[in-house]
């Protein structure tokens, strides 16, 4: 007994509706199968293991608030660093104070002789 | 020389400004995660191009607009231009994806003990 093709394409709109895909009798191309594919970008981008363990790492795990923390930890680079601006500052050769306007960082600025370029 | 120096600069507007990865590193290495993390990010509007590429019901117009702007995205965000290579000592070529080791790193790892279930074999 054939079955007419108007009772199968209401099965299949039926079956598209159940399972939740497109209703394509006429299969046109709509590009379905790129919406379907799974996104691979964090697992391609998670391929090299990540950088741990550094002293940054230990520094803030033992600084803060967590099972380990409450301690302190110096960062000797910070330390290095703070330190030459201290002494840069005493000498006056610190950094320059930031300008508020354009007007007033234009009336600091050097003047040349034969003027600014 | 123009094409040398925007040759030289495809890497290094995406570059980590730190080391972000713990395993072998050269410059190979670094370049391919680098070229990761671009493909992740830039993965959206990728697969939002192809959709509509690929869509035959819409409009010829709009789809050779897609297929002009997707050729036109960065190298970087193309996942052609990823690699596999060995996290032990950068090789690209001779890797076991499943261990990321290519051959000889994977022969000394697997005969030192240090990949669990792997194990000569003898017959």
């Amino acid at each position: 007994m054939a079955v007419p093709r108007s009772r199968i394409l209401e099965l299949m709109k039926t079956s598209c509706s159940i399972f939740n895909t497109t209703f394509n009798p006429q299969r046109l191309r709509l590009g379905n199968k790129i919406l379907r594919q799974r996104l691979r970008g964090p697992a391609v981008a998670a391929y090299y293991p990540p950088r741990i363990g550094t002293t940054k790492d230990l520094r803030q795990a033992y600084q803060g608030k967590g099972v380990f923390g409450g301690w302190e930890v110096r960062d000797e680079d910070e330390d290095y660093r703070l330190e030459k601006i201290r002494v840069a500052k005493m000498r006056g050769k610190g950094a320059p104070k930031k300008k508020r306007s354009a007007a007033e960082s234009k009336r600091l600025t050097k003047r040349r002789p034969g003027g600014n370029k | 020389m123009h094409v040398t120096s925007t040759l030289r600069s495809h890497c290094a507007p995406f570059r980590a400004k730190k080391l972000d990865i713990g395993c072998f590193v050269n410059k190979w290495v670094i370049r391919d995660h680098t070229k990761r993390k671009v493909f992740a990010e830039n993965e959206v509007d990728r697969q939002a191009l192809r959709y509509v590429i690929r869509n035959t019901s819409l409009p010829p117009r709009m789809r050779a607009q897609a297929q002009l702007q997707l050729t036109q995205m960065h190298c970087y965000t193309r996942p052609t231009q990823i690699k596999n290579r060995c996290t032990m000592g950068g090789k690209g070529k001779g890797v076991f994806s499943d261990f990321r080791m290519a051959r000889y790193q994977f022969r000394l790892n697997a005969l030192a003990g240090n990949i669990p279930g792997v194990k000569k074999a003898s017959w």
